[in-house]
This record gives structure tokens, sequence and C-alpha cells, in this order.
């Protein structure tokens, strides 16, 4: 089990390390540098010489990448090429007002897909069913930039009940205030994670309910209650958890169109405007940080697996 | 039960409608004025100002030196109450306002200005000021020999005269000077201590301790918005409107249905045409537009080898641009049509350019001249900006009737950037921001390291040499537009229009009066009519 964990874990450094080398390429090799001429403004060739100069971006590509490793190993992820402060920092101080609207809406969309999943798997062909698929494809397939707009254009506009920009009304940030401005992304939100994970609740627990052992729990006069929390449930967990951790990391990272579309604060927007504006160190640490999370969420994956099914333990 | 919940429910929509309602422009007796921007600022130093957001925060925060008259773009006195040039056309001598004040209390001085101008000399300083300034004498010598990593020692053209008195003494006359001068101050008490190379990232920046402008910061909320109350001690009088919020809403729909809901009172300067009827309608706004110092043009590679060295090839394709459809069906008249290198601002405009005619048939002819019967060409322009894609439309539309094929490609930004910078473009639709004084030096001597089109005309070379060194604005403006003709001759470019900037305020702003070059230009005269009926 040690040992296993052990390789796990030099496994995911490796990928980290060439997905640092793998993003340090592409970034450089696409066109364009932070602070390239722009010829739609007045920029002093011989400043932006020395500008790159002071930032040792005129040095040899492999010189570069070891400095930033060996600082990045240091704990230094070295400062935003664009805003001049450590990049660190400028995650941190996006990610409170990010978590505020990713937790809620992964939290809310799943809690109720699950519920909704489950009721519809057990009520084939009904219209709840229908009603549900046309929700669910619907939440698919709006774009969430369409659907915030009309959000917007409602409840702002014609019955202005809720605020649409920001976290908060410059001057106020109560709880209350907060929590008016959060509605409409909120909503946005929770509408496309339930569609996502609706129908894959819904498979799951349709696949085991079709399942032999099943029908053998009920001709054992297991009542459908008993049933579903003894012996369905419990089987169509792993589905519905690999879909679960693997959305985790998206909690950090941020929901880059509700965000755009509400002026929301978050990492998301700030991770847009710094790749378009070529902030290598802030491209470098973000992507980084995505790549670490999806490892430890596929670690925390691989260990609910083995909470949740005796039988992979045993196998372990 | 269903009952309950739904009362449930109407319980919690009336709490929260009630929380919120249309935003107050007063509270209490403070009035408040919410802009619109589409990002927030990088920066508030003044000196490394590279986009649009910092900018327009930069000018409520800072006063400059001079400013430029928002109707004839001629030097006026600012910070700099008075000047005086002398005799030899070389040496200036600047007075500060009696009553500038730093926001801390203390006096803005000539030694600020000196230090100022130091810091933008300095080697390590990386903003682009450093461009006019380098006509001063020893600035350049500054420049290359200065060993210590502050802005201290001396410029030799600038003297600190006493505690509002400063001189600066060029090394050869160079006309346009003064309306360069329009850069704010540093604190020098505070900053002087700080090596030049760190000040970009310096404290400075992000908290703006002192300033001198008509608005002090009040916090800067990452990415939601700036907070600047009005300065009491302002050198033209503490401002009318107590709080400006600077929102920063990255989306136009957004802002637009926030301004229509009453909750946001201006969007400067970047309003889409096709929402100006929209927001017309609504008596509670006003459309106000102002003509602004940038243009779009079509550049022409000549430096590739292509058949666009050859001058009747580059003029029928500049035949064949309709401005005038361009200007009434894409910009819906929100643009002026243009047809060389400067603004019917400048004082040395030149009407005798204007062409309308669109000649089809002569344009064939002159291709036809050049040895081409066929003829493809590419055009690149930027990703997001639906008017260049309708005019790259437009062009390549016109320019198949003559035979000649024109390949679209459409880049992101950074990407279109490289392109036009490594020169892997054939023709390109590319915008550009002029200054106030009407000198083409930087964009059309041959030596300039601003002329990125590599025009060279020895003529033209000799035409600007005179013009800057002119003293009278008659000789020059008659310089320039013998420069102006040779330049639109040799057509190393297609001007097509100059847009205007269309902002949409709240009718209960007064005294509203954007600058070509700054929306908040007279922001401290600005009135919100809710207050006077409050009060």
């Amino acid at each position: 089990m040690i040992f296993q964990l052990v390789r796990r874990f030099t496994q995911t450094l490796l990928v980290l390390f060439g997905v640092s080398i793998a993003t340090f390429l592409t970034m450089h090799l696409a066109p364009g540098h932070p602070l390239q001429a722009n010829p739609e403004l007045r920029l002093d060739p011989t400043a932006v010489e020395r500008w790159l100069q002071l930032r040792n971006l005129d040095q040899p590509l492999p010189a570069q990448y070891i400095s930033w490793l060996s600082r990045m190993l240091r704990g230094d992820f070295g400062q935003s090429l664009l805003y001049n402060r450590p990049v660190t920092e400028l995650i941190l101080e996006r990610l409170p007002s990010t978590l505020l609207l990713t937790v809620p809406a992964f939290v809310l969309g799943l809690l109720l897909a699950i519920i909704v999943g489950i009721y519809v798997a057990r009520k084939q062909n009904s219209w709840a069913e229908r009603l549900v698929q046309i929700f669910s494809l619907a939440g698919i397939s709006v774009p969430s930039y369409w659907f915030g707009i009309v959000l917007i254009i409602l409840f702002t506009y014609r019955f202005p009940l809720f605020s649409a920009v920001g976290m908060r009304t410059p001057g106020d940030g109560s709880f209350w205030d907060i929590i008016q401005h959060m509605v409409l992304p909120l909503t946005v939100m929770i509408f496309h994670n339930f569609a996502y994970y609706v129908r894959h609740v819904r498979s799951a627990v349709l696949n085991v309910l079709n399942l032999d052992f099943v029908r053998a729990a009920k001709a054992r006069g297991l009542t459908d209650r008993q049933v579903m929390i003894l012996h369905v449930l419990p089987n169509s967990a792993i589905p519905i958890i690999t879909i679960a951790t693997l959305s985790l990391p998206m909690l950090f990272t941020g929901a880059m169109m509700a965000e755009q579309v509400f002026a929301w604060p978050g990492v998301g927007r700030f991770i847009v405007t710094s790749t378009m504006a070529r902030d290598y160190p802030v491209i470098m640490t973000v992507n980084l940080y995505t790549a670490s999370l999806v490892a430890i969420a596929n670690f925390f994956a691989d260990v609910l697996y083995l909470l949740v099914d005796p039988r992979l333990r045993v196998k372990a | 039960m269903r009952r309950m919940l739904l009362a449930a429910l109407s319980l919690v929509l009336l709490f929260l409608s009630g929380c919120h309602g249309h935003k107050e422009h007063a509270t209490g007796q403070e009035t408040e004025l919410h802009v619109a921007a589409m990002a927030g600022p990088i920066t508030l130093n003044p000196l490394f100002l590279r986009d649009s957001a910092s900018a327009e925060v930069a000018s409520l925060l800072h006063a400059t030196l001079l400013v430029t008259d928002p109707d004839t773009l001629a030097p006026q006195p600012h910070l700099v109450s008075s000047w005086e040039v002398l005799e030899d056309n070389l040496t200036y001598i600047f007075t500060l306002h009696e009553n500038a004040y730093w926001t801390d209390g203390l006096p803005i001085t000539a030694e600020d200005a000196a230090f100022t101008m130091r810091v933008i000399c300095h080697p390590d300083y990386t903003g682009w000021l450093f461009l006019p300034l380098q006509y001063v004498a020893g600035a350049q010598e500054y420049k290359q020999n200065h060993q210590s990593l502050f802005a201290d020692g001396f410029i030799a053209g600038i003297k600190v005269l006493d505690e509002k008195t400063f001189s600066i003494t060029l090394k050869e006359p160079y006309a346009p000077f003064l309306s360069f001068l329009t850069f704010p101050l540093l604190p020098a008490h505070l900053l002087s201590s700080v090596e030049v190379r760190r000040l970009e990232a310096h404290e400075y920046s992000f908290k703006l301790p002192v300033s001198s402008g008509p608005y002090l910061l009040a916090a800067w909320d990452t990415d939601e918005y700036v907070h600047v109350k009005a300065n009491p001690n302002f050198f033209l009088g503490k401002p009318k409107i107590e709080h400006i919020y600077y929102r920063f809403v990255p989306n136009v729909e957004t802002q637009v249905i926030e301004l229509l809901a009453g909750k946001l009172d201006l969007i400067p300067t970047a309003v889409k045409v096709e929402d100006v009827s929209r927001l017309q309608a609504d008596p509670q706004i006003k459309i106000y537009t102002n003509p602004r110092l940038v243009y779009d043009y079509i550049a022409i590679n000549t430096k590739k080898d292509s058949p666009l060295q050859d001058r009747r090839v580059r003029q029928a394709l500049a035949t064949l641009v309709d401005r005038r459809e361009i200007v009434n069906n894409v910009l819906l008249g929100f643009a002026d049509p243009l047809y060389g290198p400067l603004l019917p601002l400048h004082f040395a405009y030149d009407r005798s350019l204007h062409t309308e005619a669109v000649d089809l048939a002569a344009a064939r002819e002159l291709l036809v001249a050049a040895g081409y019967k066929n003829l493809q060409l590419n055009l690149v322009f930027n990703a997001g900006n639906l008017v260049r894609e309708n005019v790259a439309l437009l062009l390549k539309e016109q320019a198949a009737k003559i035979g000649i094929d024109i390949q679209l490609s459409l880049l992101e930004w950074e990407a279109f950037l490289a392109a036009i910078n490594e020169g892997d473009y054939e023709l390109a639709i590319l915008g550009r921001g002029v200054e106030a004084d009407p000198d083409l030096t930087y964009h059309w001597h041959s030596e300039s390291l601003g002329n990125a089109l590599g025009y060279k005309n020895e003529e033209v070379d000799i035409l600007l040499e005179q013009a800057i060194k002119a003293t009278t604005q008659e000789e020059r403006a008659t310089l320039y537009r013998q420069a102006q003709k040779k330049i639109v001759a040799d057509i190393p470019a297609i001007w097509l229009y100059s847009r205007q900037a269309i902002h949409a305020v709240s009718a209960a702003v007064e005294n509203f009066r954007p600058h070509p070059e700054s929306v908040f230009f007279n922001v401290h005269e600005w009135t919100l009519k809710a207050e006077e009926e409050n009060m």
C-alpha cells in the first residue's frame, strides 16, 4: 500500500515536470512577448530592451527555464510581468471569491443531481424523466454566456431583484449584499453543473438497477428503500465519484464564463487576461497549479474508491 | 404545504428586492458616480502607463504639468501656471501653481519636476516618456553615463531656480516640446530613495499614498473597482462629486444593461455604435461624442518583395476604398473619413487632400499598367474588432472587382502584433495614436524609431526637420502641409477614418466635457443634478 502511494507520488512529480517543460516551450513558441512593440502605442524600443533585460527575458530559453525551476523549487513563483507583483499573491487574493462561487455551485449542483437522478432512474419513461432529460440537454447545450445575459436582462433590468455586476456593491459588502450578488452567477453555474451531473447519476443508478443481484434482493423481500440504500447506491457510487472528483480542480480555477459575464473578481478571469497578455510567470504557475490539482483530485478519487468499494481494498 | 412554500419564497424575494433598488446618487449628502470600465488598471504610477484603464484612472489621481486645449490642442497651463520662452527658443522657464500641494500637505516643488525628469532619463526607466525628453540638453548623456541606481545627480539642461520655478534648456529647437509636458510628477520626498529599476513594482504604484490630482485613492479592490475620493486640496478647487467608483465590468452587454437600469452613470469612450440609438431613446441617458487622437489605416508593406512596391498597385488599392461607405454604414457616422496622416483637430490639417472618388475603371487601368492582370494579396487584421472585420470584407469585395484577390487572415491580438512587428504581412489594418502636436517626425521621418512602415522620402525628412525648428505656427503649418502632400502622394498607407469617442452618460451628470485624450479632463467641474435637489 505504502509502496503504491510512493510510486503514485513519483509518477505525479514526473508528470508535473513534463507539464512545466511543455508549458514553458509552448508559451515561448507562441508569437509575441508581453511588451512587444504595439504599433498602436508609442513605445521606446530602447526602453523595451531594458525592460526585457531587467526581467532576464533576454536570456536563452534553457537558462530562463532553469532559473525559473530553481526559484520555483525554493517556493518563489516569480513576479507577474503585467502587474509587477508576486504571482502567488495575485492568485491567493482572487481565490476566496472564486471558491465562494464554485464550492456552492458544485455542492448544490451535485446534490440536486443525485436526488433528481435517483428519482428519475426509478421512474423510467415517466414525464419527470423526460422533463429532466430536456432540462439537462438544455443545460449542457445552452452557452453559460447567453444564459447569463438573459438572467441579467430579466433580473436587473426588467425585474430589478438582484445585482449582476461584481461581488458586492461598492462601499457595502455586507453578508446580504454578497448573497444578492451571488444569486445570478450561482444560478447559471448550478444549472450547468446539475445538467452535467444528473445524466451521469441517472445512468449509473439505472445500470445497477438492472443487475441481477438487485432483483434478487427484491425477491428476498427487501423494501424499495432498503434495496436503494443497501445495494443500489453503494454500487453506483464509483462513476459518480469519478465525475465529481474530476471536476474538483475547476473549483480552484474558477468559472471563466460566469466570472466574465457577471464581472466576478475571481481566478478564472485573471487566468484569461494573463494568458492573453503573455504573462509568462503567471501562465507557468497557473499551469503547474492546475496540473497539481488534477493529480491531487485523481489521487483523492483513488482513495475514495478504496473507501466505498471493499473489493478494491482486497485487490490492493 | 405548497402554499407555505410559496409564501416563504415570496418573502425571500421581497426581502432581497428590499435590500436593493436603484443606486442612489447620494449616500447621505455625499455624491457618487459609477463609471464602467472593461478592465481594471495595472498600475497607478503615472510614468509607467501602458494600457488605457491605467491611463484613465491615472487621470483622476494625478495632475499633469500642462494640458492641451480640448478644441485647439494648444498647450495650456495646469500644474505649471505660467511659462516663458527665452529669445534663443531653447530655454523655457516654468512656474508651478502656488496652490499646488501633494495630498500629504507638502507643496509640489520644482525639485519634484526635476526628480521626475531624472527618473525618465535614467538608464533603468522603461516607459516611453524619454522620447520627447531626449531633446533636453544633457538628457542623452544622463541616460548613457549615469552610474547610480537612483535618479540623483543632475541633467545639464534642467535647473531648479527656486521652490516653484525651474528651467529646461533644449539642445536644439524643438517646437512640439510643450505639448509633451503633459505628464504628471512623482513626489521626490517619497520616492527619491527608491532605485529606478524598482519603481514600477514599488508599493507606490499600487497604494499611491501621495498624489496630486482631483481625486485621491480610497480603495482598490482587486478586479472589482477603484474607489477615489475628492481631493479637498486640489489646486483648482475640491471636485464637486465626492466619490467615483471605477468599476470593472468586462462585458459590454452587461455595462449597457446596468446603465439602463441606473446602476452605472457613465460608459466612457467605447460605447458600441449599434447601442447608441437604444441608449438615446432613454431620457435618463445622454450621449456625448468627441474626436479622438487615433485613427485606423491600412498599412502597406513595401519592405517585402511584392507587387506593392509598385506605386501604381498601391494607388489602385487606394482608389478602391470607399471611406464614406465605411463611415456611414459600418461606423454609423461616428467617425471622420481620413485622407492623410493628420487629424482634423490638428492645426496643420489639410482639407485639400480629400478625395471621394472611387473609380474602379481607373484602378483596373493602374493595375494593368503595372503589368498585373490578377493579383493575390494577404490582409492581416485582429480578431475582436468588428469594425475592422467589416472594413476587411468591404475591401476584399471591392478588390475582387478589379482582379485583386485579397486573402483575409484574422489573428489573435498578440499573434497579430507579432506578424506586424516581423513584417509578415502584405496589407494590415492597424490603429495608431497620434500626439496633440501635428509633428510627423515620429512616424514618417526615415530615421525615426517609430517609423514602423520604413517610409523614406528625403524631401519629407528635410521638411520635417525644418518644421520642428520653425518658430511660428503658420510656418510650421505650411511645412507640414507640404510634407503631408508628399507622404499622401507616395501612398505608404491608406488612411481610413478616425473614430469618435462615444460616451453614454447619466442625464444627471452636468458639465461633462471630454477631451480628445481624456474623458476625465474636467472631472473636477462635473456635478450631479441629484446633489442640488438634496440640498
